[in-house]
C-alpha cells in the first residue's frame, strides 16, 4: 500500500458491519458482515492485508442466520466473533433479530500452498461454528448492537431499542439490564474501558447515558444531555484518558467530551456535510480520530489540543499536529457507516460504505513522522 | 618798508638817526647848499639846540621835586608803621585772650553736650525696649484681631534684636513669650491651612506668612500642597456627591467655580511663593487633581440624565473653556492633551451610546417582528414590508445619530472648529456606522447559531435578516458613508477625511447573511427531515397495508418546504440562470458504474450541509437536500414488505410531483428520491413495485 493509495475491496451485498480482529496483534485483519434480505446469502468476509506486499487476502464464511447489522470480534480470542443479525421469516412475515457468537475454524487467511489458494480463489464460503444465539425477549424487538466485555470473556452487552442487557455467554441469560424510556429508544452503545469495566454507555436520541451494569438500574451513573443537536449516532471512549469520549451525530458534528462536565464539549468540529455514523479513537495515538459519514467520506481528524500532556512543570508539551482534518478519504461512493482502525497496526484503518466497498487506507506518512518524531 | 627804515637808520645823513655822522653831514651840506641855505640851516640848528637845552633843564627840576616829596613820604611812613606795630601787638594779645576764653567755655560746655546725646540714645533704646515689651501684647492683639500679617511683620522686626540680646534675662522672657505667641500663631495658621473653611486666597496668605516665619520651603510646599489637596478633595467630594443629583451644566458650573478656580489660585500662589523651585511638584499635583476631576467628569457624562446632546455639548464646552484657561496657568502639555482627550472621550462616549441605543432599539423592533411572525402565518405577513421597515428604521436611526454627533462641530463651541475635533467626530461617526453594522451581523450570526440549537426563531426572521444584511452590504453602508461625508463637508468644510475601510464591515455582513441563510436552510431541511425520519422509523413497513394514498407526513413535508419557499420568494428573487444546473449536467454525463443503481446517483457527490446561495431556488434546493437525504438514510435502516415498498413508492412519487416546482435542480430531487426508492427496494423482502399509472392515480386521489 503506497503512500496515499488506498486498497479497495468490493463485496456483493450491502454492508454496514465491520470489525478489526481485536485478538490478533500481528496481522492486519478486518471482518465484514453483509446485509441482504435474500435467504442464505449473507457472508462474513475476513480480509487480511499483507503489509509487506500490500496484497489483500480474503476468506469468506457463511452467515446463514441472517443479515449482519453489527459485528464485533472478541478481544479475548481472535477466532471468536459476535454478530447482531436480522432475518425475515416469510411464514410469519416477521423479522427477528438476534445476537450470535461464532467461532472461525481458522484465523489464517493467507494461503500456505496451492490447494489453499485454489480453494480461496473459488471463493467457496466456509462454515463457522455457531456457539450461541441470544434471542430478543420479545420476537419483534430490535437489537442495535452487541459488545464484548473488555476483560470478562463470558460477558456481552446487548443494546436493544428498549434497553441494555448484559448476558452471560455460557448460558445466554441476562445478568443485568437497564431500560430506556418508551419514547426515546437506544441507538447504540459501548463498554466504558475505564472505571473497572462496569459501565456501559448508550446513545439515546440526542443524549449519551452511562449505566452501571453491576445491578439493574433505571438511572444513569452519568449522562451528557443534548450531546448533539440531532440524533447521536456513535461514541468511542478514549483508550488512554479515562474521562474522555468522542461522539458523532446527525448534526454532522464530531465532538469530544470530558463527561465529568457534560455541558460543553472540549472539542467540536463540523467537517462532514451529512450525518456522522461512526467515530473511532486510534488505539495508540489518541489524537487521531477516524470518522465516517453518509456524505460518503471518511475523515482523519486530529484532536491534538485536547490530547496534550502536561510535563512536570505543568507546561503543555508542544502540540505536534494542528487540530482539524488531516486527510479526507473520498474513495467511497455511498454512505460510510463503518470505519475502524486496525488492531495490529496503528497507522492502518478500514472504512466500509453501504455499496459494499471496503477501503483500506493509511495515515499519511508525514503525519505519522510528525507524531512519532 | 623795512629796508626803508633800515636805510633810514643807516643813513648817516639823518640827523635824528643813530648813525648820524656830523662831518659827513657837514660836508654834504657845505657841498650841496647855497650860503643862504647854510645860514638858514645854522640858524635852525641853533634854535633846535636851545630848545633841547631848556627841555632838559625842566626835566631835571621836576625829577628833583619828586625825589624830595618821596623822601618826605618815607619819613612819614616810618612813624606810621611804628603806631601800627603797636596796634598789631595789641590785637594779637587780644586774640590770645579770646582763644583761652573759648577753650575755657568749650571745656565747660562739653559735659552737658555729652549728657544730651546720651539722653537721646537712651530715649531711642527705651522706645525700642518699649516696642519689645509691648510686642507680645501687640502680637496677641494683632492675632486676636486677625491681622496676622501685622503680627508677623512686627515679629520679624523684633526678631533680630531678640536674637542678639536673647541671652539677657529680661529679654529672654520676652523672647520666650514671643516665640510662644508665634508658635501659637504658626499653629493657628496651620490650623487655618487645614481647616476646610478657608478660601484659597487665605490659604495662600497663610502660607506666605508661614514662609516669612522661616518655615523651610520644602516642608511648606508639602504642607501647602497637602492642605490645598485636602481642600480640593473636599471640592471633589462635593462634586462627586453632586454627580448623582445635578445635570452636567450645573456640575460643570460648580466645578469651574470651586475646584478649578481654587486650583488656579493655588497654582498661581505656588508659583508666586516658591519661584525658585517651580515645576517639581506642581505638575504632579495638578495632574493628580485633574485626573480625579476628569474621572468625575466622565462619570457625569456617563450619567443617563446627561444623554441629551445639547446639554452635554454645552457642559463640555464650558468645561473645555475652563480647562484651556487652566492650561495656561498650569502650562503642562499633559493637561492640554487631557483636555482634548476629554472632548474626544465625550464624543466617543456619545457615539457608543448612540450605537448601543440603536442596537437595543433594533433588538426591540426585532422582537416585535418576531412576535408578529410567530402569531401570524406566513401568508398574511408581507416579509418585504417587514424588511423595508427594518431597513428604513435602521438607516434612519444611524443617520439621526450621525446628525446628532455633528453637533460637536458647531462653530460657537470652543472646540468646534478644531481639526482634531472634526477628525474625532468623523472617526466616531464612522464607528457608529461600522459598529451598528457589525452589531447587526453579530446579532444575526448569534441568532443563526441559536437557531440550530433551539427552534424558537421563526425562519422568516432569518430570511429577513439575511436579506437585510445583504441589502446593507450592497447599498446601505455606502449610502451611510456618503451621507457621513456630506454631513462632514457641511459641518467642517475643508476637513480631509480619509475614506474608511468598508471591506471589513462588508465581510461581516456577508458572513452574517450567509450564516442566516445556512441556518434557515438547515432549519427547514431538518424540520422536514425530522418529520420524515420519525415517520419512517415509527412505521411497520413490513406489514403495512396496501397504499391508499401518500402518507400524511408527506403532505406536511411538502407544506413546510413550500411555506419556506414562498417566504424566500418574497425576499430573494430567483436568479435567471440556475447557478448549478450546467455544472451538474456535466457530472451527470459521466459513465454510470455498473455495480449498482445507487452508484449512478453518487457519481455526483451531494453536499448536504453546504453553504446556501442567496436566491430562492438555491435555498429550496438546500432544504430539499437535507430532507430527502434523511429519507434515504432512514429507509436503509428499515425492512420493507411488498406493500411497504409500494407505499414508499407512492410517497416518493407524491414528493416528486409536489416538490419539483421548488428549487431549480430537478435532477438533484430525482436523484435523491430514486435513491430512496432504490434503497427501499434493497431493503424489501418482496420487491415488487406498483405500476406507475396506478401510483399516479393513487397520488391524485390522495
Amino acid at each position: 500500500m503506497e503512500e496515499g493509495n488506498s486498497i479497495i475491496y468490493g463485496l456483493e451485498h450491502q454492508t454496514r458491519a465491520l470489525s478489526p480482529q481485536y485478538g490478533e496483534s500481528d496481522a492486519i485483519r478486518f471482518l465484514i458482515g453483509t446485509q441482504s434480505l435474500k435467504p442464505n446469502s449473507n457472508q462474513i468476509h475476513v480480509v487480511e492485508l499483507e503489509e509487506d506486499t500490500g496484497a489483500l487476502h480474503t476468506k469468506v464464511f457463511k452467515h446463514d442466520i441472517g443479515e449482519v447489522w453489527h459485528l464485533r470480534c472478541s478481544p479475548h480470542d481472535a477466532a471468536t466473533l459476535l454478530t447482531t443479525h436480522n432475518s425475515y421469516d416469510p411464514a410469519t412475515s416477521q423479522c427477528t433479530m438476534g445476537v450470535s457468537i461464532f467461532k472461525l475454524p481458522t484465523v489464517e487467511v493467507i494461503p500456505k500452498d496451492l490447494d489453499d489458494l485454489s480453494a480461496i480463489q473459488s471463493r467457496n464460503a466456509e462454515d463457522m461454528e455457531l456457539l450461541l444465539t441470544i434471542k430478543p425477549e420479545k420476537p419483534e424487538e430490535e437489537i442495535r448492537c452487541a459488545e464484548w466485555h473488555p476483560t470478562d470473556a463470558s460477558r456481552v452487552g446487548v443494546v436493544c431499542e428498549g434497553g441494555v442487557r448484559v448476558h452471560d455467554v455460557t448460558g445466554g441469560a441476562a445478568i443485568s439490564r437497564a431500560a430506556a424510556s418508551a419514547r426515546l429508544k437506544f441507538t447504540g452503545g459501548k463498554w466504558n474501558p475505564h472505571q473497572g469495566h462496569t459501565q456501559f454507555a448508550v446513545l439515546q436520541d440526542t443524549h449519551i447515558k452511562c449505566y452501571d451494569t453491576r445491578s439493574d438500574c433505571t438511572k444513569p451513573s452519568w449522562s451528557i444531555d443534548n450531546a448533539h443537536t440531532q440524533l447521536a449516532r456513535d461514541l468511542d471512549f478514549n483508550p488512554n484518558r479515562q474521562f474522555h469520549l468522542a461522539s458523532a451525530g446527525d448534526d454532522a458534528a464530531l465532538k469530544i467530551w470530558d463527561y465529568r462536565n457534560g455541558k460543553e464539549p472540549i472539542f467540536s468540529r463540523t467537517d462532514h456535510s451529512h450525518w456522522v455514523w461512526t467515530v473511532r479513537y486510534n488505539t495508540f495515538h489518541e489524537q487521531l480520530l477516524l470518522s465516517g459519514s453518509s456524505d460518503a467520506r471518511a475523515l482523519l481528524t486530529a484532536a491534538a489540543s485536547v490530547c496534550c500532556d502536561l510535563d512536570d512543570d505543568g507546561k503543555r508539551l508542544s502540540q505536534v499536529l494542528e487540530d482539524g482534518v488531516l486527510q479526507s478519504y473520498e474513495q467511497h461512493e455511498d454512505s460510510v457507516y463503518c470505519a475502524e482502525w486496525s488492531a495490529a497496526e496503528p497507522w492502518t484503518f478500514a472504512s466500509l460504505s453501504y455499496d459494499a466497498r471496503l477501503v483500506l487506507s493509511r495515515v499519511p506518512r508525514h503525519f505519522k513522522y510528525k507524531i512519532l518524531l | 618798508m623795512a629796508e626803508a627804515v633800515k636805510e633810514k637808520e643807516e643813513n648817516p645823513l639823518d640827523i635824528d638817526g643813530s648813525n648820524f655822522n656830523p662831518d659827513m653831514y657837514l660836508d654834504v651840506l657845505l657841498k650841496c647848499a647855497t650860503l643862504k641855505q647854510v645860514m638858514d640851516k645854522e640858524a635852525e640848528i641853533v634854535t633846535q639846540s636851545q630848545f633841547l637845552q631848556s627841555e632838559m633843564q625842566t626835566l631835571v627840576y621836576e625829577n628833583y621835586n619828586k625825589f624830595i616829596s618821596a623822601t618826605e613820604t618815607v619819613r612819614k611812613m616810618r612813624t606810621d608803621f611804628k603806631i601800627m606795630q603797636e596796634e598789631m601787638n595789641k590785637l594779637s594779645e587780644n586774640m590770645n585772650k579770646i582763644t583761652t576764653f573759648s577753650a575755657q567755655i568749650s571745656d565747660s560746655l562739653r559735659e552737658s553736650g555729652n549728657n544730651v546725646s546720651r539722653l537721646c540714645g537712651t530715649r531711642q533704646l527705651l522706645d525700642k525696649l518699649q516696642f519689645l515689651f509691648l510686642l507680645p501684647s501687640q502680637l496677641n492683639k494683632a492675632i486676636e484681631e486677625g491681622r496676622y500679617a501685622d503680627a508677623v511683620h512686627d515679629y520679624t522686626h523684633a526678631q533680630r534684636v531678640l536674637q542678639k540680646y536673647g541671652n539677657q534675662p529680661s529679654f529672654q522672657s520676652i523672647q520666650t513669650e514671643c516665640s510662644e505667641i508665634i508658635y501659637g500663631l504658626k499653629k493657628t495658621l496651620r490650623e487655618r491651612l487645614l481647616s476646610p473653611d478657608t478660601s484659597a486666597s487665605e490659604l495662600a496668605e497663610s502660607v506666605g506668612l508661614l514662609r516669612q516665619l522661616q518655615e523651610t520651603d520644602s516642608s511648606l510646599q508639602d504642607i501647602f500642597l497637602s492642605c490645598s489637596e485636602s481642600r480640593l478633595d473636599q471640592h471633589l467630594q462635593a462634586l462627586s456627591g453632586m454627580v448623582e443629583s445635578t445635570d452636567i451644566l450645573e456640575w460643570v458650573e460648580k466645578c469651574n467655580n470651586t475646584l478649578l478656580a481654587d486650583l488656579g489660585i493655588i497654582i498661581s500662589c505656588y508659583h508666586d511663593m516658591f519661584q525658585d523651585k517651580e515645576s517639581t511638584n506642581i505638575p504632579d499635583f495638578a495632574d493628580k487633581i485633574m485626573l480625579q476631576v476628569f474621572h468625575l467628569f466622565e462619570e457625569v457624562v456617563k450619567k443617563p440624565d446627561n444623554i441629551g446632546t445639547e446639554i452635554l455639548i454645552r457642559g463640555l464646552d464650558k468645561f473645555f473653556r475652563k480647562l484651556q484657561a487652566m492650561t495656561e496657568i498650569i502650562s503642562s502639555d499633559t493637561m492640554s492633551n487631557k483636555a482634548i482627550d476629554v472632548v474626544i472621550q465625550c464624543i466617543n462616549h456619545k457615539a457608543t451610546i448612540q450605537y448601543q441605543s440603536i442596537q437595543s432599539q433594533f433588538k426591540d423592533s426585532l422582537t416585535k417582528v418576531r412576535q408578529s411572525l410567530a402569531s401570524k402565518g406566513t401568508d398574511t405577513t408581507d416579509l418585504k414590508d417587514i424588511l423595508n421597515s427594518l431597513q428604513v428604521y435602521l438607516m434612519q436611526k444611524v443617520q439621526a445619530s450621525l446628525l446628532d454627533l455633528m453637533a460637536f462641530l458647531q462653530n460657537n463651541l470652543s472646540f468646534g472648529l478644531k481639526p482634531w475635533c472634526a477628525t474625532a467626530v468623523a472617526d466616531t461617526c464612522w464607528k457608529v456606522i461600522s459598529e451598528t453594522m457589525i452589531n447587526l451581523s453579530d446579532m444575526v450570526k448569534k441568532m443563526a447559531c441559536l437557531q440550530t440549537s433551539n427552534n424558537n426563531i421563526p425562519f422568516e426572521l432569518l430570511l429577513i435578516l439575511a436579506k437585510l444584511c445583504l441589502e446593507m452590504q450592497e447599498s446601505g453602508v455606502s449610502t451611510l458613508h456618503t451621507h457621513l461625508l456630506k454631513l462632514l463637508e457641511e459641518s467642517a468644510p475643508g476637513l480631509a477625511v480619509q475614506n474608511k475601510d468598508t471591506n471589513s464591515v462588508m465581510v461581516h455582513l456577508s458572513t452574517a447573511a450567509q450564516a442566516a441563510l445556512d441556518s434557515e436552510v438547515v432549519f427547514i431541511g431538518q424540520t422536514a427531515a425530522q418529520m420524515l425520519r420519525v415517520s419512517v422509523l415509527a412505521r411497520d413497513w413490513l406489514r403495512a397495508p396496501e397504499p391508499r394514498g401518500p402518507r400524511a407526513v408527506c403532505r406536511r413535508v411538502v407544506e413546510t418546504l413550500a411555506s419556506a419557499d414562498s417566504a424566500a420568494s418574497q425576499l430573494f428573487p430567483t436568479s435567471i440562470k440556475p447557478s448549478s444546473d450546467s455544472s451538474r449536467r456535466t457530472i451527470w454525463s459521466r459513465a454510470p458504474s455498473s455495480f449498482s443503481p445507487l452508484n449512478r446517483i453518487f457519481s455526483e457527490r451531494i453536499e448536504v450541509f453546504s453553504p446556501a446561495g442567496a436566491d430562492r431556488a438555491a435555498l429550496s434546493n438546500g432544504a430539499l437536500k437535507v430532507a430527502l437525504k434523511a429519507l434515504v438514510e432512514c429507509v436503509r435502516l428499515r425492512t420493507f414488505g411488498k406493500h411497504g415498498l409500494q407505499q414508499l413508492q407512492v410517497d416518493v412519487h407524491f414528493l416528486q410531483q409536489r416538490l419539483s416546482c421548488m428549487g431549480n435542480d430537478e435532477r438533484l430531487l430525482n436523484a435523491l428520491l430514486e435513491d430512496a426508492l432504490a434503497s427501499a427496494q434493497l431493503r424489501c423482502v418482496d420487491p415488487q413495485l406498483m405500476e406507475p399509472s396506478i401510483v399516479d392515480i393513487i397520488c391524485e386521489r390522495g
